[in-house]
């Protein structure tokens, strides 16, 4: 990267972050990105300590050592154990450990846009924002969509729809900032793909074991939606023995579970505009998110859209850091006036 | 022409946007759209606050080091491990062959510090009473009987510092016990509990350091002392796996055997029917904690009739108290003695 004012860009570091129901992500100016599960874990007490070796863990080493940790999933509706509320701690772990992997030089300032879940009310932005402000010198709260939309320069006749873990978010951009009108959430992202998957699962297989965790798993390895010429088999433990188990049926019915609400609201919000934009956005739908990932979900759409004319539906390459790449651009635009201390 | 006048549209609509985004966040913290404020200087906390974000990143690389651990890694190598005791009497290990061969050696007795601080745990407490004898007699009772005795005995030197994790009949969760003795920075933990094997109308003398334990007898007896916390064995696998390397195993298995030995030596003197179950390992969550040598002796057995009756004079537990004194000391000494001999050897 040719940058004439280094300098300048040595004394802040511009950070952009995803704060995710599953996964955040930071993208740094310094070229850093890194990402974790949104997952944080305490000991529960001395020993639980000495085991883990580490105050506080994040992520995937969290879950392995649940046993030992009061586990919390901060941006979820709830936390995974019952009995503690830390969420705003966690949120602030994640961010202190996000800042920490994005390596900031000693003494830099660091500016940082951070993207939060589109349904996330005033009030909440504002415990974000608490939750961020130790750690920072000047912020900005956008919605997530918002900034994958700003990152892939769709400012203008587009719509993005990130799929993520507990939400979908659908954003249409035109030209300024979207309002409410032009942006929407559905429940069904995800986590609730794995709820049906699960509850599929232990329907036809009620013998074998398996927990959340695992039927994640499945999903993200074997998703997709109307058809796949592969066998879909796992193994799963039946009185302790793995034993192979075809799943393909369930992942598909489970995955497109989410169809209706998608095409659905993506088709109503469109509809609120005049034909000329419609046909506008319509060519450049924009998916993003982890549930991007499942295949034939954009041909799928495609195809549901194009009864009413020409449609294009895409991608985001690269799902786990378009949310904070965006915001990390959108912090390098942001004039420097706008950056106020805290 | 129309390319240049349409990025001039872009840009427009970009600050349109950036300007948009912050008035929104004007608002989400409740201050009035628009109103520019002037730079302010940094607070000196704040700033303060960064730094030493900043400084821990850099210095930690972004990972939580354990500076004790280092330090214990950087002196293993050096030490060579005094030949431990008939491998007869070793604790079977073939499963765990890594974890008992783990050289790790306490940091106090390597640079010859020497213990100072002696901690003494007696068993259970308050509204746990651990086992019971036929005619009433209980664990918790006996248990502090004889650390308050041992305490005293130790006491005599002027040259430990012992605390005791209870001095009266009160409720003390396991894990408690272990941050007393972690906050005392103890250098020996001793935990005195009584067994109980109604099958088998013997006194049986075992001593335990912490570690697996495949035998299914152990592993009853590891339940039964573990109660009360919200650990259950079937956790301990991986604790195991993860504390091998960190616990004081070795010098943890020399204190039992100095303990067993003279528990045994003189138990038997006194009572015909006891039995020498020898140094076991099980995972007592008491000893799982501490980083010092730590051990934890069944110093007698309530479930025989004449040791019930006998730990019911002055005079049974003062014995057992001395037993364990003599077998502290022996531990202690050797280490001392021993410890210049071993430096020695090993420049060969
Ligand atoms: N290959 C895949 N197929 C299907 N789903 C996937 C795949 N990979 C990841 N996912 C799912 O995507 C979700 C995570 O996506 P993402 O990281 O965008 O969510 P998030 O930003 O944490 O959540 P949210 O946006 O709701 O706060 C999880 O439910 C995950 O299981
Ligand atoms: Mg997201
Ligand atoms: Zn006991």
């Amino acid at each position: 990267m040719a940058q004439t004012d280094t300098r300048k860009k040595d004394e802040v570091l511009f950070v952009g972050i995803d704060l995710g129901t599953s996964r955040s992500s930071i993208s740094a100016g310094n070229g850093k990105r890194e990402w974790i599960e949104s997952f944080v874990g305490w000991p529960k007490d001395f020993i639980a300590m000495q085991v883990v070796g580490k105050p506080v863990l994040f992520g995937s080493e969290a879950l392995q050592n649940r046993l030992s940790l009061d586990i919390c999933r901060p941006l979820e509706h709830g936390v995974i154990k019952e009995g503690i509320n830390r969420n705003d701690e966690a949120v602030k772990e994640i961010i202190r450990h996000l800042i920490e992997l994005a390596g900031p030089a000693s003494g830099q300032k660091i500016h940082a846009v951070v993207g939060v879940p589109a349904d996330t009310l005033k009030v909440n932005k504002l415990a974000i924002r608490k939750a961020v402000t130790e750690f920072v010198h000047s912020l900005m709260v956008v919605t997530e969509p918002f900034a994958v939309a700003y990152g892939m320069n769709l400012l203008n006749n587009s719509m993005v729809i990130d799929i993520g873990a507990g939400t979908a978010d659908f954003c249409i951009m035109h030209g300024s900032i979207p309002s409410e009108e032009d942006q929407k959430t559905v429940l069904t992202a995800g986590d609730y793909i794995d709820e049906q998957l699960f509850s599929y699962l232990s329907e036809k297989y009620p013998n074998s074991k398996f927990n959340k965790n695992m039927v994640r798993q499945f999903k993200e390895q074997y998703s997709f939606v109307r058809d796949t010429p592969e066998e879909i088999r796992v193994e799963i433990p039946v009185d302790g023995k793995p034993v192979m188990h075809d799943i393909k049926n369930e992942i598909k019915r489970a995955c497109e579970s989410i169809l209706p609400a998608l095409t659905e609201t993506t088709a109503e919000m469109i509809a609120r505009f005049d034909p000329e934009f419609q046909v506008k956005i319509k060519n450049n739908i924009v998916l993003a998110g982890g549930g991007s990932l499942i295949r034939g979900l954009r041909d799928h759409l495609q195809d549901a859209l194009k009864e009413y004319g020409p449609c294009k539906v895409s991608c985001v390459e690269d799902p786990l850091f378009a949310g904070s790449d965006g915001a990390l651009k959108l912090a390098q635009d942001m004039p420097s006036k706008y950056w106020e201390p805290l | 022409m129309i390319s240049a006048f349409s990025r001039k549209k872009e840009l427009k609509v970009r600050q349109e946007i950036l300007k948009g985004i912050y008035e929104e966040n004007l608002r989400i913290i409740g201050k009035k759209k628009g109103v520019l404020l002037r730079q302010r200087t940094f607070s000196p906390n704040r700033v303060l606050l960064i730094l030493c974000i900043a400084a821990i990143v850099v210095l930690a690389g972004g990972n939580y080091l354990d500076a004790p651990l280092l330090a214990e890694k950087q002196t293993a190598g050096e030490i060579v491990m005094r030949p431990l005791p008939s491998s007869a009497e070793l604790p079977n290990a073939s499963d765990f062959k890594a974890f008992i061969t783990n050289a790790d050696v306490s940091v106090s007795r390597t640079f010859g510090l020497g213990v100072k601080t002696i901690m003494i745990d007696a068993g259970h407490g308050g509204v746990d009473s651990g086992t019971r004898g036929k005619m009433g007699t209980a664990e918790k009772d006996i248990a502090l009987d004889i650390a308050k005795r041992l305490k005293a005995r130790l006491d005599k030197y002027g040259r430990f510092h012992v605390v005791m994790t209870r001095s009266e009949d009160v409720t003390l969760p396991l894990n408690k016990r272990v941050e007393l003795a972690r906050e005392a920075k103890a250098d020996l933990f001793v935990s005195i509990h009584l067994n109980y094997l109604p099958s088998k109308p013997i006194n049986i003398i075992e001593t335990y350091y912490f570690g697996p334990s495949a035998d299914s007898k152990t592993q009853e007896l590891a339940e039964q002392e573990n109660a009360g916390s919200q650990y259950g064995l079937g956790e301990f696998k991986e604790v195991i796996e993860k504390l091998g390397q960190r616990l004081k195993l070795q010098e943890s298995r020399e204190l039992a055997y100095s303990i067993q030995k003279n528990l045994f030596v003189n138990i038997a003197k006194e009572n015909g029917n006891a039995y020498n179950f020898g140094v076991k390992r099980a995972p007592f969550v008491v000893l799982l904690g501490a980083e010092v040598p730590a051990v934890l002796a069944e110093v007698s057995c309530l479930s025989n009739r004449q040791e019930e009756k006998q730990l019911n004079t002055e005079a049974h537990r003062e014995n057992i108290a001395h037993d364990l004194e003599a077998g502290i000391l022996d531990y202690i000494n050797k280490g001392e003695a021993g410890y210049g001999a071993d430096r020695y050897a090993e420049k060969r």
